[in-house]
């Protein structure tokens, strides 16, 4: 129906329109067609293109060669820093899922008391910066001075470490218990559309409450785990601070931390094209490996025929549930938090907790003395603001288009916004290095460089929400208008717009938060003036002093919170965990 | 957070019509003829980049702020790093053809050699720099780079765990076996200091000093400030090649850790900054170049624990005067052909 219409409005105006009102009817959905397609280009499409381009370049003169690859994958080192990164991949996803489907399932199908709990949980591990979580569980978990270490020594005389963070589980697990809330979100809005009626239909038949959700729901929503899965792996091989951090004592090299030295003098960025490349291919293989997986079954839980849902009796088994999800929230958020907090009001942090040992001086000290502290956190403030205004805005457009079917081939459009959702950030930053941060436009070390970086890594997001605010938008209504003689750019301001308008803040606040503490991407673009606060503290973390270091990233939650706070004022209090 | 801001920038406004005033004139009339010249022809450009490795963040900070007393309306950006990757930022900033950098500061000499000899440094000789030791002047004779930072790298412990008896006395004696998995280090990858200590370890023991630590199973970090932080938190017991001035700092704020001094010597950065020769505020840069030879910039930086460059400065409280240690640093030449050395081959030894 809809497009049917559209077409009929776009494709043949009436008879006897003069030429100009055809150019003018016509004209504004084509340029704006036009100039999104440049937009994406240039956001998307060219520094991938040109990352391609240099990994087979000489340095300095530009001729072909095939030397880039021999180098990057000519050494042992080298190539075992890309198995490290697979297998970390695969790990990190694995205890994201393990973590994270049980407590979607509790929240959205069962009585499990405590869901508002469950949810801050979620929400904070979310909005906790990946290398502030990896600090904390340093903490934590170093084998000897650990809290949970030391603890545990106490408790049972042992001699050897409960658990040890500078290790491969300890770096999949602290990778994961930040990464979870994405799984969590993609399942849990899956689990949201299944009805009950399924689950008792298989009750009928004489399954119990286990064997239902393990044959009947979960399988229903083995897209979204899928997608959760896939999304953690990507996050976990794009990662800079916490394998810097945390991999580098336990002596595990990874892609990224390769790439880094890639980058030390002289600056080999052919080299790390060429080493970045392979990446491309196995997040393309692992794309169609879930395309070839999902395409055998149907995976359809919502029908026309309403469906009734409601929260399955879980009897005391709700206690189990809830442990589980108290458990989570304990070594994700509160742990890691309390001891940031601890050390970030400490004199000395190697004296511990005492009354004499508190002190603001690390606060002060950021706050009233630093030459950068300030300064970064107005940078990230805007940059981040930038960005997503520009992606939001770029995804709405885009969306649009390709929802009402304005233009042929608009999926086009929507394949690029997509496509780097499926790009480590890492190497999107390096296209951006490669594409832009020489002459002819010299964006290096400007803020612009850094804002188009930020806002082309995170349009997939402003895209999928764009996508979905607009799908609920029924086109009838703005036909009504066109009906009455509206433009259509009209409509969509005096109708559209307004109804979408509180999931585009959602999306954008989505966006403005992940970017805030984006630190791969920033790493490599960043210049002395465009410091971001995710790269201060990246530095504070190689200072030797971990107080100034948590206190600002105290800070860094602090300025976060204010927007959590505002955006669940604005759009209401699950904004950021509604799947977009 | 738009509070805070304002708030700083009114404690700024304040402080700068209160102490600022009075000590921009004082300033103004004690400055000598060659700082107030520069300072002039500064004050067009208005601020300067600072890319540093050497001091540690405090200290730089703290630099940064005493020139902006010193010389009102020229800003200093202080651009704090490990030097490998100021180096780093330099090299990039060179590769995509971008000017920012007004004055380099790095631990690794080699760095400095290699610049002047692609002929990217400007040759400005501090008229201060007449006023350091005489041992650390002139260490390029065409006056490209001058010593910046005298860093003294040694060993450390963390108190409550290894008593002062008990703790190693020599480079040599953390290779015992009881040493194992109570070692920390940090990466010649990212220090500048790490991969001049491991110059001379190798030059005194050979590559086999690191073979031998490997066994000891060292706790690996970034910059040679990290044993600091592991040895506060009580991780490890004994750091290796760790600034004097981060870990007197800690120690006065209360934290457990002692200095030792090894009995082969200690490692002595001698180390300089230079002007790129395509610095973007040259004036401000020569300005801060005489600010870091002066009495000024010498007390800035003892303040916080640091070895003062001048003879007229009197050394930080407790400190080992210089006359009383024995000073291991290998050649600038040595740095340079030896730095990227080591650091392969560590990555070798140590699998990172």
């Amino acid at each position: 129906m809809s497009t049917a219409l559209g077409k009929s409005v776009v494709a043949t105006p009436p008879r006897r329109v003069s030429l100009a009102r055809r150019i003018g009817r016509i004209e504004p959905v084509m340029l704006l067609w036009i100039l999104l397609i440049g937009a994406l280009l240039f956001l998307v499409a060219f520094p991938l293109g040109k990352l391609f381009l240099v990994s087979f370049e000489t340095r300095g003169t530009g001729a072909f060669t095939l030397s880039n690859y021999v180098t990057a994958y000519g050494r042992a080192r080298y190539i075992e820093a890309v198995v490290n990164s697979l297998t970390l991949g695969l790990a990190s996803a694995t205890i994201a899922v393990v973590l994270a489907v049980p407590m979607a399932w509790a929240v959205s199908r069962t009585d499990m008391p405590g869901k508002g709990l469950t949810w801050t949980v979620v929400l904070g591990a979310f909005i906790l910066p990946p290398y502030l979580g990896a600090v904390g569980w340093i903490l934590l978990a170093g084998p000897n001075s650990g809290f949970i270490n030391v603890f545990w020594r106490w408790l049972t005389g042992s001699e050897s470490p409960f658990f040890n963070v500078y290790s491969f589980e300890g770096l999949a697990l602290v990778i994961a218990l930040n990464a979870f809330p994405l799984v969590f979100i993609f399942v849990k809005s899956a689990l949201d559309l299944v009805s009950s009626e399924m689950e008792d239909a298989a009750n009928i038949l004489g399954a119990g409450t286990w064997t239902a959700m393990r044959k009947v729901s979960l399988p229903l929503v083995w897209p979204a785990i899928m997608a959760g899965f896939i999304i953690v792996f990507l996050e976990t091989i794009a990662l800079f601070g916490t394998p810097a951090i945390i991999g580098i004592p336990a002596r595990i090299n990874v892609v990224t931390t390769q790439l880094w030295q890639f980058f030390e003098y002289p600056v080999r960025v052919e080299v790390a094209a060429a080493y970045a490349m392979p990446l491309l291919l196995v997040t393309a293989g692992m794309i169609a490996t879930q395309k070839l997986l999902l395409s055998r079954k149907g995976y359809v839980s919502q029908t026309g025929k309403g469906g009734e849902r409601r929260p399955i009796k879980l009897g005391a088994w709700r206690w189990v549930m809830f442990a589980w999800c108290a458990m989570v929230g304990m070594i994700a958020v509160a742990m890691p938090l309390f001891v940031l907090l601890q050390a970030s009001f400490a004199k000395a942090w190697g004296r511990g907790l005492s009354l004499d040992n508190l002190t603001f001086a690390n606060y002060y000290l950021l706050i009233f003395e630093h030459d950068m502290a300030m300064t970064s956190i107005w940078n990230t403030i805007w940059f981040s603001a930038t960005a997503a205004t520009i992606a939001v805005l770029l995804a709405l457009m885009v969306a649009y288009i390709v929802n009402r079917r304005l233009v042929p081939f608009g999926e086009v459009l929507g394949f690029l916004a997509l496509a780097p959702f499926v790009i480590p950030g890492i190497v999107m930053a390096i296209g951006f290095y490669a594409a832009y941060a020489a002459p002819p436009l010299s964006l290096y070390g400007t803020a612009a460089l850094i804002i188009l970086a930020f806002a082309a890594r995170f349009l997939p997001i402003a895209y999928a929400n764009s996508s979905s605010a607009i799908r609920a938008v029924h086109p009838e209504m703005e036909e009504a208008a066109r009906i009455l003689g509206s433009g259509r750019l009209h409509a969509i301001r005096m109708i559209t717009a307004p109804l979408v308008k509180k999931s585009l803040l959602g999306g954008w606040l989505i966006v403005f938060i992940v970017a805030s503490r984006e630190l791969s991407a920033a790493i490599f673009l960043v210049g002395p003036r465009t410091r971001t606060m995710s790269v201060l503290l990246y530095d504070l973390s190689e200072a030797g002093n971990f107080e100034v270091l948590a206190a600002f990233g105290g800070l860094l939650l602090v300025v976060t919170l204010i927007f959590v706070g505002i955006g669940m004022k604005l759009v209401g209090r699950d904004f950021m965990l509604r799947r977009g | 957070m738009k509070l805070t801001l304002t708030k700083r920038q009114l404690l700024s406004v304040a402080t700068g019509a209160a102490v600022g005033g009075p000590a921009f004139r004082a300033a103004a009339q004690t400055l000598p003829a060659h700082e107030k010249a520069l300072y002039d022809a500064a004050k067009a450009e208005g601020e300067l980049t600072w890319y540093s490795g050497q001091y540690n963040a405090e200290s730089s900070e703290a630099m940064g702020r005493a020139f902006n007393d010193r010389f009102p309306g020229v800003h200093c950006n202080v651009v704090r790093s490990t030097s490998q990757v100021a180096f780093q930022r330099l090299s990039q900033d060179t590769r995509a053809g971008v000017r920012q950098c007004d004055v380099f500061s790095s631990t690794n000499s080699g760095h400095f050699t290699q610049l002047k000899r692609e002929g990217k440094l400007t040759q400005y000789t501090p008229v201060n720099a007449a006023g350091m030791l005489p041992s650390i002047q002139n260490v390029d004779p065409d006056g490209y780079f001058h010593t910046s930072f005298l860093g003294l790298f040694l060993m450390i412990h963390n108190t409550q765990l290894v008593s002062e008896a008990n703790a190693p006395k020599s480079w040599a004696d953390a290779l015992d076996p009881k040493w194992r998995n109570q070692l920390a280090v940090g990466h010649p990858g990212f220090s500048g200091a790490i991969g001049v200590w491991a110059v001379q370890m190798r030059k005194m023991y050979g590559w086999d000093y690191f073979t031998k630590l490997e066994r000891n199973k060292p706790l690996i970090g970034r910059s040679s400030q990290d044993p600091v932080t592991t040895l506060n938190s009580g991780e490890r017991s004994v750091g290796l090649c760790v600034p004097v001035g981060t870990t007197a700092l800690a120690m006065s704020r209360g934290n457990p850790l002692k200095l030792i001094y090894p009995t082969e010597g200690v490692l002595a950065t001698i180390s300089p900054s230079a002007i790129p020769s395509n610095a973007p505020h040259p004036n401000a840069a020569k300005l801060f170049m005489e600010f870091q030879a002066s009495k000024a910039g010498s007390e800035a930086v003892r303040d916080y624990y640091n070895e003062p460059l001048r003879g007229d400065v009197a050394p930080a409280p407790g400190a080992r005067p210089l006359s009383e240690i024995t000073l291991l640093a290998p050649s600038i030449a040595e740095q340079e052909t030896g730095v990227p050395e080591v650091r392969e081959a560590w990555r070798d030894t140590f699998g990172i």
